[in-house]
């Protein structure tokens, strides 16, 4: 359910970057999203096609690319794959703060006509 | 044409918020933002909260909802100053909000400052508002698997309350799974059962916030109120 505001900050965000830039259309954005960011790709979609309607973004593609989570344990050293709700080393059974990816939503890129 | 960019999402959020956190160290208030379900009891607990905090200093609270200036009459009696944000159909605070709404406090007045984030355990995790700390409700009603379904939260959380504990017995509720769940996402947040009713868990959740007021805003909170 948080795709809508993720998407509205991300108009946002391709609204200040098009004014910088004199963009006139955009074709494709690429947005990249860690998986602990629990984003549904489809509903991502939909948010996006609602908040750019209109904007210099409306009909653009929505790349959305995947990133994986990785955390490494402050106790063995062990790098592994967090889960959403599990944060503990599967080695030594300690919880890490120690994530390297997988927690952020990124704007990428576009591609566009100036 | 491609233009890489590279930047984070809520980044623009994020400044705001840093803003807001420099104001509130300033001012020598601590800044607890209250997230949890509609009706998990933020505002009951702001109401028996705010009265009990009255010896150590004033509390200002800022509400969050969609609609309706409800919660805000419910605590006016006993806050030094209440704001209420209504923020139609978004389901979160954003930083931008918190900082329209400072000019009109006296922050420096006060010792703490309750920011009640719209009902919503999804969205709130996200944007950083500038507070000191998050503080998650979670009631008894609303069952003993909600940690694991929202883990967002409550990996971000400072403090865990068990909100609506004396209803323990009246439902079929695990809490060392509640307690399993958390500790795999966050070793540190105290997960405290609390009533507001019968007080329990009252006194440590008192201690809490005036030992965290001491550490994170401490000594410019002397040199301010003193």
């Amino acid at each position: 359910m948080h795709e809508m505001s993720l998407a509205s900050a991300l108009m946002e965000e391709i609204d200040r970057i098009s004014r910088q830039n004199n963009i006139l259309r955009i074709d494709e954005v690429e947005l990249r999203i860690g998986v602990l960011k629990q984003v549904v790709p489809q509903v991502m979609e939909e948010a996006f096609r609602a908040v750019s309607l209109g904007t210099l973004a409306e009909g653009a593609i929505l790349r959305q690319v995947e990133i994986g989570a990785r955390a490494l344990c402050e106790d063995c050293g062990m790098e592994f794959v967090p889960a959403p709700d599990d944060f503990l080393c599967p080695v030594c059974g300690k919880f890490s703060r120690n994530l390297l990816e997988g927690d952020e939503i990124l704007l990428g890129s576009l591609t566009c006509v100036t | 044409m491609k233009i890489n960019v590279v930047k984070n999402v809520l980044q623009a959020n994020d400044i705001v918020a840093a803003k807001n956190r420099q104001v509130f160290q300033e001012a020598g208030v601590l800044a607890v933002n209250l997230i949890s379900s509609p009706g998990s009891g933020k505002t009951t607990l702001l109401e028996k909260t705010i009265p009990a905090l009255a010896d150590q200093g004033p509390s200002i609270v800022i509400v969050g909802d969609l609609q309706t200036t409800r919660d805000a009459e419910r605590v006016a009696d006993s806050a030094f100053q209440v704001t209420q944000i209504n923020t139609g159909m978004s389901c979160h605070l954003y930083a931008n909000q918190i900082a329209e709404s400072l000019p009109g406090l006296e922050l420096a007045q006060a010792y703490f400052l309750f920011i009640e984030n719209v009902g919503n355990l999804v969205c709130p995790g996200e944007f950083d508002l500038g507070e000191n700390l998050k503080v998650i409700l979670l009631s008894i009603p609303e069952g003993d698997d909600k940690v694991a379904k929202y883990p967002t939260v409550f990996r971000a959380a400072d403090m865990v309350l068990l909100t609506k504990i004396d209803l323990l017995g009246a439902f079929s509720y695990d809490l060392a799974r509640v307690e399993n769940d958390l500790r795999k996402l966050n070793p540190t947040a105290p997960l405290v059962p609390f009533s507001a009713t019968t007080g329990q868990g009252m006194g440590e959740w008192l201690g809490w916030l005036a030992e965290q007021r001491k550490t994170k805003v401490g000594a410019q909170a002397r040199f301010i109120h003193e």
